[in-house]
């Protein structure tokens, strides 16, 4: 008895398991599929499109503030200070709020003029999972610096 | 015909200098639809729609402009400073990638 019951388990149990294992991969395909945004650009991509492969130097001139836990991930504060005149000739040209693991990496671009005079920017974005959040700015004489920190998210905030 | 948002402006602090830095906050009502989300009701998925494009300007005279993308928070709030200069009209212009623009504007005044 004990041998047949120990036969039959063991055939219910790989049955299960074959049955179970290509359901849940296609699955898995078709949601990564369905999750696929209207401009999607990876990171890489995206810090290419703005320095067009000018080096970027991480710099203590740029402060970036952003909670290192967000318990929503539809809703996260980001705040950047950029420690650097804004005379006519000599001032931060552009801000970008970028994310690593978004589908789309880009959150917002701003260009700032010497009539802002200060380079500081705020907004709320939108993270789907722990990642970093990057703020690459721009100087008007062309080089690029930035800052990033990273963000827990404990619920992901882009359905 | 474009649909009316709610949307304000706040300058911090509210009592101001000519020569004065001021925040400009602008807030407004949208859904920043990633054009992931399936609605609740009908399951469907909402197509995207969301904020593109934002102009700040003084008197005609852009000062801020800002390319934005999905990844910005439903009902979005976009903070930057600005020097007061004189009396003016602060007006921030938006459209979305649905083609719809609308404005809204707040009067400087400096005391003092």
């Amino acid at each position: 008895m004990e041998r047949r019951k120990f036969i039959q388990s063991m055939f219910s149990a790989s049955a299960v398991a074959v049955v179970a294992t290509p359901m849940g991969a296609f699955a898995k395909e078709e949601k990564k599929a369905s999750k696929k945004g209207p401009n999607d650009m990876s990171f890489d991509d995206a810090v290419k499109a703005i320095t067009d492969g000018k080096e970027v130097k991480d710099s203590d001139k740029v402060k970036l503030s952003v909670p290192e836990i967000a318990e929503n991930g539809a809703v996260v504060p980001v705040k950047v200070n950029v420690d650097h005149p804004m005379e006519e000739k000599n001032y931060v040209k552009a801000i970008h709020v970028l994310n690593t693991a978004n589908g789309n990496a880009r959150c917002a671009d701003i260009m700032l003029t010497s009539a802002n005079a200060e380079g500081y920017f705020a907004t709320r974005i939108k993270l789907s999972k722990t990642q970093e959040v990057v703020a690459l700015v721009e100087l008007s004489d062309g080089s690029f610096i930035k800052s990033a920190k990273s963000v827990k998210v404990t619920i992901g905030g882009c359905g | 015909m474009a649909e009316k948002r709610k949307s304000m402006i706040k300058i911090k602090p509210k009592k101001y200098k000519v020569g004065d830095v001021v925040k400009v906050d602008f807030i407004v009502i949208h859904p920043m639809d990633t054009g992931m989300k399936k609605d609740k009701k009908t399951g469907e998925i909402k197509p995207a729609h969301y904020i593109d494009s934002i102009k700040f300007s003084f008197d005609g005279k852009p000062f801020t402009t800002m390319k934005v993308w999905e990844s910005v928070s439903t009902n979005p709030y976009f903070s930057v400073k600005y020097k007061v200069t004189g009396k003016g009209k602060i007006t921030v212009d938006y459209t979305d990638n649905q083609g719809e623009k609308n404005s809204k504007s707040k009067k400087i005044k400096p005391k003092g």
